[in-house]
């Protein structure tokens, strides 16, 4: 009777599971009530795992394979997974013609060099960007009347809400050269016609950044700093009043209180907030697709758009999956850093 | 707490004035669609139509091209059978995960919360290669197949599951019923307001989604919302005030309904602190 089960749950004769643990050990097989459990939960689990296998752990592995290959889902291939034969594998060469940094690489290497700049470029500027509106908007929102704030807060996470390419096509009327909203307050406010083309006269640059990235950068801001905003509200609310008052107390301005106080109370969410937002902006594809779809020149490819291009435009999906790689790489690294900020316990 | 009162009226100002900025893309889209093509075409642009016009929307809805009823029927279709599917998988197995222990439940607790962190470029080639495999492009279901297992549902559940009290599954036990009847009667109803918040979300992830749709659905009759908005858009680059008019008719119903559903929504986020 004493069948290893290594189910657990509570039964009628006990509450706890340390009880629980204990009464499944007198149990049979696969009758009873026990055998009930098992039979429901081997039943349920076991198409999950199937599914996992084909539509999870396939893909994954498959991907990490095809990075080794000179894949094209337009040639046959070997008879396993279509790799081999026509597709042959190449080992590290994917890997290596990325660090190719002569001038006669191959296009499709300047352009990974590109995107890769293009795409960090965008997640360093992004996330500071952001904190810089989300932290005093979010104190801002918490100082006025409380009857006012979901006003304010639901208003600020519309954009959330909007489908990405919805905010393309809407910044890209916004920053269009002749007849955009921009160029028609800058023409107000400088007294003579203004015609700038953000998203597509490459020769624009800021220190050396293009301009059509910022203009990116803009629309990303817009949609997504409503995330953050919530995050930090709730965290603000989670700051006990008595220490904003005993600053106060001690003749702290406002913006003491928010230096001295507020952010460092914070510190262990805006970490946390920063690698989300990181992780995120390092897989933006929407905007950048619809906005400018890498142009000018390239200057806003980035990484998801030389991927998608790669594999679906050119077939080149060997290539492709490599670089992808490399995306999942650097998301990785950011995610056990998360993970770390995660575990970690703080108090104030 | 007098010292507080006191510097409100700037922080109202400030937030007005970022209000505007937040509102700005959807009043200049609404606007524009209200005008004609000669008015979008002066330079400098007006901001209110000098002749406000209901014919962008009229040229839209007529057009024989754009069969918007179709789209949406396509839209609502994946966004339900993603949430319909998604809703089941993660009560059931955030319920399993949460009471059961079974060889291997912890690694693959483990196995299915490390797939968040992968991103969807680098799952999305062999995922489009067995799609094909399965003759699944160019049909919907190939936008909700792939989806049935969500890693983020599943988590969210297993942490509300936790808090459903032990005794009450004993309970019913005693009572004869069987474990299925134990997921359906008792543990689904306690999950109420996680399901309210999860649907939403999910919702939300496919009503918007763009790059997976992109890839699978080449014919125009299958695609979703989102892609033909972009492809409209580019049919019409030198007539905004259609593509604007497009743009409200295909992203402002479902967004107003979303902004009434905004406090499941938050709930969602601060719970979980997850996108």
């Amino acid at each position: 009777m004493s069948a290893s089960s290594k189910i657990k749950t509570s039964d009628s004769k006990a509450s706890s599971e340390t009880v629980a643990k204990a009464s499944s050990r007198r149990s049979s097989f696969l009758t009873g009530r026990k055998g009930a459990e098992r039979r429901f939960v081997f039943g349920m689990v076991t198409p999950m795992v199937l599914y996992m296998a084909v539509f999870s752990v396939l893909p994954i592995i498959w991907a990490v394979a095809l990075a080794f290959f000179d894949y094209s889902a337009r040639r046959t291939g070997g008879p396993i997974l279509g790799l081999g034969g026509e597709n042959p594998f190449v080992g590290i060469e994917n890997f290596q013609k990325m660090t190719d940094f002569s001038a006669e690489k191959p296009l499709e290497v300047r352009q990974f060099h590109l995107s890769l700049r293009t795409t960090l470029l965008f997640a360093f500027l992004v996330v500071p960007l952001n904190l810089a509106i989300t932290l005093p908007l979010a104190s801002l929102i918490e100082s006025v009347h409380q009857r006012m704030r979901p006003l304010f807060r639901n208003l600020f996470f519309l954009p959330v809400l909007t489908s990405a390419v919805g905010v393309a096509i809407m910044w890209g009327f916004i920053l269009s050269p002749q007849r955009g909203l921009l160029n028609a307050l800058i023409s107000k406010v400088v007294g003579e016609t203004t015609i700038i083309a953000w998203t597509s006269d490459p020769s624009l640059t800021v220190l050396g950044i293009p301009v059509s990235l910022f203009a990116v950068i803009v629309a990303y801001l817009w949609q997504d700093l409503g995330y953050n905003l919530i995050i930090f509200i709730a965290a603000l609310q989670g700051v006990p009043q008595s220490v904003k008052e005993a600053a106060l107390i001690d003749g702290a301005k406002p913006w003491q209180l928010f230096r001295h106080v507020t952010i460092p109370l914070l510190k262990p969410t805006i970490m946390l907030a920063s690698v989300l937002t990181m992780i995120s902006a390092f897989q933006v594809f929407d905007l950048f697709q619809v906005m400018t779809n890498g142009g000018p020149n390239d200057q806003t490819r980035a990484l998801s758009i030389d991927i998608y291009e790669s594999a679906f435009r050119f077939q080149r999906m060997g290539w492709a999956a490599a670089v992808s790689v490399v995306l999942f790489l650097i998301v990785l690294v950011l995610s056990l850093v998360q993970s770390k900020l995660l575990r970690s316990d703080w108090e104030y | 707490m007098l010292r507080l009162r006191s510097f409100r009226l700037p922080s109202y100002l400030v937030l007005i004035l970022f209000s505007f900025v937040a509102a700005a893309p959807f009043v200049w889209t609404i606007l524009a669609s209200f005008k004609t093509g000669a008015e979008i075409r002066q330079s400098p642009p007006t901001f209110w139509p000098e002749n406000f016009t209901f014919d962008n929307y009229r040229t839209i809805l007529n057009d024989p091209d754009l069969n918007l009823a179709l789209f949406y029927r396509n839209s609502a279709f994946v966004a339900f059978a993603n949430v319909f599917a998604t809703l089941f998988t993660s009560t059931l197995f955030g319920y399993i995960f949460a009471k059961f222990e079974f060889k291997g439940s912890k690694k693959l607790f483990w196995y299915i919360l490390a797939t968040m962190m992968i991103p969807a470029q680098v799952t999305m080639i062999p995922g489009f290669l067995i799609l094909v495999k399965l003759h699944l492009l160019n049909n919907l279901w190939g936008l909700v197949l792939p989806a049935f297992i969500d890693a983020f549902g599943i988590f969210l559940m297993t942490q509300f599951c936790k808090s459903i009290p032990n005794d009450l599954l004993a309970a019913a036990r005693v009572d004869g019923a069987s474990e299925f009847r134990i997921y359906r009667s008792i543990v689904l109803p306690q999950l109420r307001p996680a399901m309210a918040t999860l649907g939403l979300l999910t919702f939300m992830t496919h009503w918007n989604a763009y790059l997976w749709p992109l890839i699978v659905l080449t014919e125009q009759d299958k695609r979703t919302l989102p892609i033909i908005l972009t492809w409209y858009s580019n049919q019409h680059s030198n007539q905004i005030h259609l593509t604007m008019a497009a743009s409200v008719l295909i992203v402002m119903p479902v967004l107003f309904l979303f902004a009434l559903a905004q406090r499941w929504i938050v709930r969602g986020i601060t719970l979980t602190g997850i996108k």
